[in-house]
């Protein structure tokens, strides 16, 4: 067997060029921000907080790429941030944004150390994107993009974390192809030297290429508390294990079929706990299989699947939220003359006011069962089983890209009582090009996207459950002259019924449930004009009203108006 | 296409051996806390004669079909002294629905019948429960009993009343904080503040305190009935010490704290209760200046001086005091 060593790339370098005859590079990323936003509440409802906020930035996020050789890469991104009205260095911060060395060790073990990127699989690790979108608005798309980039959430669903990884493999000439292998280990928190032990996040990959059409791979991935960082023994480990596979292969000139799946298990212990109510042992385990065929002529992928996530099953770097809903909003953060928190709404979360999490959770988030109960923690959001059904067709002429995605899941564990939830999801988006129907030359681009979801519970009257909701995402971009396109959006959504929300401790054990009715319209309008300078060269003026209508007893209707300012430069 | 239904196949077997928990679930039971209401088992007592000076308590047993917020409402028949015991639970039992014989404030109970009603707010349409039990003997305080008036006054006391005022003992069980008899001031004093005091002495020596002054509490009951309110009457304490230890009082050379507790417009028996450490302090929170040792020491506390001062703009003026006790670590419990 002749073995051949390659080199596996993991993490990709925007606007990186690797040049053996450069030595050094710049990039980099500058904004500039500016809102005024405007609180519409009755006044009798508030009177004493401040109506108004008015904020803005400019900053610069400097990359530098230093090549000292071959197989060697250090990348570092400073950020440079000036609050507008700091002057004289007042509101000036500099923080290092990146730090991470590349290289190659031996020509063939790939590794980085410093900030990594790492994604595995939708069950063991992976940044699942946050609620309140569905092929939503370029207007919309935007400012969600600025929150994205400062959080790191890359659009691959990596998760930045700091730490070290490695990734090398062997090729094969004979019975199979490849065998691939990557790990890593980052460091999740700190001691605080008493009563808090450093803990840490690791695992790995092991993927076997029997050839071109069918692959397996073992995936590993642990979260775990170092032992001897506190003087007291107790400490937590959870274990991630699952075993995937991918086949592809052609059933016919026109049509490529395959089928993926994954399944493994979790197993999460407490070790040495003085807390009685620490359960001894949490495990659990899933499957997720899924048959596809590709239709090449007129280019649509259609995926039919089944998975059971069991009610046990905890997978932190999987089931993490972007958004931390018991968190409130960083503008308007009270209302009312009870001062009371305002909950995280969804222009909160394109805003870059709510919440956001950059750190593995072992505990299951809270969220909003309005804005997404079917799967709030991901795709691995623990008791769920059934069907899914996802079709996209992409690259057509005139449908840029349309998609249709169906889910019909139940619970495998009642809660509360023996009955188990139901949970339909219907959704579908599509881009069209409008200026193509018409055959005219300046571009003229709808989006449209709606999702309908719906749980219900049957039984006695105290445990039926029946909530719906709809979001739906409108978005218009009209090439008024060159470089200049109007930007239209809407964001509608609704929601009503009632629900039990699920109350867990600190051990992700359910030990209450709160009874909720909701009744609650979100609608958000908005309109602005983009100059494009040049690719990665935008700026950005529009305008945005958002307004809530909470119908349950008790309910603050609100609106936020918003101006803002955005011009955004990559190079 | 082989492979593919193969694989298919092998699909459609993993989905069937499928896990469905049709026995377990998770949490709470939903109907012990949104259930319809109802009451599965009726109230019981324990007992329906019950002597808390032998430490016997009531009891009260019951379930529902849920958890819900119930209220235990206890009413003495002739002192109006009341209890309340509150929970959610969906068993009523020893764990939380126990009634050792106290109040929620004074007046206490006293030897007679207590009327019994359970309440369930959180539930429309309810019934309200209703019972009775004969109290044949009082709860025993835990403290040190300074007097509780029902033995007359002492032969070491002190009396003064202005010229117009009548201050003395009065006896009516259903007038009295605690027992039977309470000290009452009436009268108008037109051109003083001051209404009459009565200086309560052991009858010889001091009163036999612990000398730990940070978990000792001085307790009174105190009720005024006319010239009331936060500007307009107050009680004013002495608490004398002996520092020196020579069986007499001097206020030139020794520690005399001052506490004064002005009266609330309810017209219910007040708790008044102070931490004895704290009496060093005003009632502006200042360090007072005594011209003792300066330090708050109960076992060598001589007298208590209850003085009561009313506006004398205001007509007459009328209020009672029962019931002066010291408890270890926390204020007293009627």
């Amino acid at each position: 067997m002749k073995r051949i060593a390659y080199i596996w790339m993991m993490l990709l370098i925007s606007q990186s060029i690797w040049a053996q005859d450069r030595k050094f590079q710049v990039n980099g990323d500058a904004r500039g921000y500016m809102f005024a936003k405007n609180m519409l509440i009755d006044q009798e409802l508030d009177s004493i907080n401040s109506p108004r906020a008015n904020y803005g930035h400019t900053l610069v996020d400097l990359g530098f790429s230093i090549f000292p050789n071959d197989n060697t890469e250090i990348i570092s991104s400073f950020r440079i941030r000036n609050e507008l009205g700091g002057f004289w260095g007042g509101g000036v911060s500099f923080d290092v944004r990146q730090l991470t060395l590349n290289g190659v060790a031996a020509n063939t073990v790939k590794y980085n150390l410093g900030d990594i990127d790492i994604k595995m699989t939708p069950y063991t690790l992976y940044n699942f994107e946050e609620e309140g979108m569905i092929n939503e608005a370029e207007i919309f798309a935007l400012r969600r993009e600025i929150v994205h980039y400062d959080m790191f959430y890359m659009p691959d669903n990596t998760w930045r974390m700091q730490g070290a990884q490695v990734g090398f493999g062997l090729e094969f000439n004979k019975l199979l192809k490849a065998i691939e292998f990557s790990g890593f280990i980052t460091r999740q928190r700190p001691t605080d030297g008493i009563a808090v032990p450093e803990r840490a996040f690791g695992g790995g990959t092991m993927t076997w290429k029997q050839n071109d059409h069918l692959q397996f791979a073992y995936n590993s991935v642990n979260l775990f508390d170092l032992t001897r960082t506190i003087s007291d023994s107790m400490r937590y480990r959870n274990n991630i294990h699952t075993f995937s596979t991918q086949y592809r292969h052609s059933l016919s000139k026109k049509i490529d079929g395959g089928f993926d799946g994954e399944a493994g298990f979790s197993n999460v212990n407490y070790l040495n706990y003085t807390n009685p109510l620490a359960p001894a042992v949490q495990d659990d385990w899933f499957y997720d299989a899924s048959v596809m065929l590709h239709f090449k002529e007129p280019n649509i992928h259609v995926t039919l699947g089944y998975k059971d996530v069991g009610a046990d099953f905890f997978s932190p770097g999987a089931q993490t939220k972007r958004v931390n809903f018991n968190r409130f909003p960083g503008v308007f953060e009270q209302y009312t003359n009870d001062a009371l928190g305002r909950p995280i709404n969804l222009t909160d979360i394109i805003n870059h006011n709510a919440g956001y999490t950059f750190q593995i959770s072992e505990r299951l988030m809270a969220y909003n069962a309005a804005y997404d109960n079917i799967n709030p923690h991901g795709i691995a959001t623990p008791n769920r089983r059934g069907m899914y059904l996802n079709s996209e067709r992409c690259d057509s002429t005139k449908f840029k890209r349309s998609f249709i995605q169906i889910a019909q899941l139940f619970e495998s564990r009642g809660m509360g009582t023996n009955l188990k939830k139901s949970f339909t999801s219907i959704g579908a988006g599509t881009d069209i090009a409008i200026h193509d129907f018409f055959g005219w030359k300046r571009e003229l681009m709808l989006n449209l996207g709606i999702r309908h979801d719906i749980t219900q519970r049957g039984g006695e009257v105290f445990e039926k459950i029946n909530l719906s909701s709809t979001l739906v995402d409108l978005g218009l971009s009209i090439r008024l002259v060159d470089k200049l396109d109007l930007l239209l959006g809407a964001k509608y959504f609704q929601a009503n019924g009632n629900e039990f929300i699920t109350q867990r401790n600190v051990f992700n054990t359910v030990n209450n449930f709160q009874a909720i009715d909701i009744n609650l319209n979100e609608t958000t309008l908005a309109g602005g004009l983009r100059y494009k300078f040049s690719e990665g060269n935008n700026l950005l003026i529009n305008y945005q009203h958002h307004q809530l209508t909470n119908k349950t007893t008790g309910g603050i209707d609100y609106g936020i108006s918003q101006f803002n300012i955005l011009y955004t430069l990559t190079f | 296409m082989k492979k593919f239904i193969f694989y298919s196949v092998l699909i459609a077997l993993v989905v069937a051996c499928r896990k469905d928990d049709q026995e377990n679930f998770d949490g709470p039971d939903l109907g012990d806390s949104f259930g319809p209401f109802a009451i599965l088992e009726d109230l019981t007592l324990n007992t329906y004669e019950v002597d808390f000076s032998v430490g016997q308590e009531v009891i009260f047993s019951m379930e529902l079909s849920k958890n819900t917020n119930w209220v235990i409402h206890i009413e003495g028949e002739n002192s109006g002294a009341t209890r309340t015991i509150t929970g959610n639970q969906r068993v009523l039992s020893l764990d939380n629905a126990v009634w050792n014989g106290g109040a929620n404030q004074f007046p206490s109970f006293n030897l007679e019948k207590a009327y019994i009603t359970i309440t369930f707010p959180n539930e429309v349409d309810s019934p309200v429960i209703s019972d009775s039990v004969l109290v044949t003997g009082l709860k025993l305080d835990q403290g040190f009993l300074i007097t509780s008036f029902e033995d007359g006054l002492g032969a070491t006391w002190q009396q003064f009343n202005q010229t117009t005022v009548t201050g003395t003992i009065q006896c009516d069980p259903n007038l009295a904080a605690k027992g039977s008899c309470f000290y009452s001031w009436n009268g108008t004093v037109g051109w003083d503040w001051a209404i009459g005091s009565v200086t309560v002495r052991p009858p010889s020596g001091t009163f036999g305190l612990p000398s730990n002054a940070n978990n000792l509490f001085f307790n009174m009951a105190f009720k005024a009935l006319e010239n009331v309110g936060s500007q307009n009457s107050f009680i004013l304490f002495w608490f004398d010490e002996d520092d020196n230890g020579d069986g007499v009082f001097d206020v030139n050379t020794e520690d005399r704290f001052v506490y004064e507790h002005w009266s609330n417009t309810s017209l219910d028996w007040d708790l008044i209760s102070r931490k004895y450490a704290d009496l060093k302090f005003d009632n502006d929170g200042n360090v007072q200046q005594t011209n003792g040792n300066g330090l708050t020491e109960p076992s060598k506390l001589i007298s208590i001086n209850v003085f009561f001062l009313a506006n004398p703009a205001n007509g007459n003026a009328r209020a009672m005091a029962d019931h002066l006790i010291f408890t270890l670590n926390e204020p007293y419990l009627p």
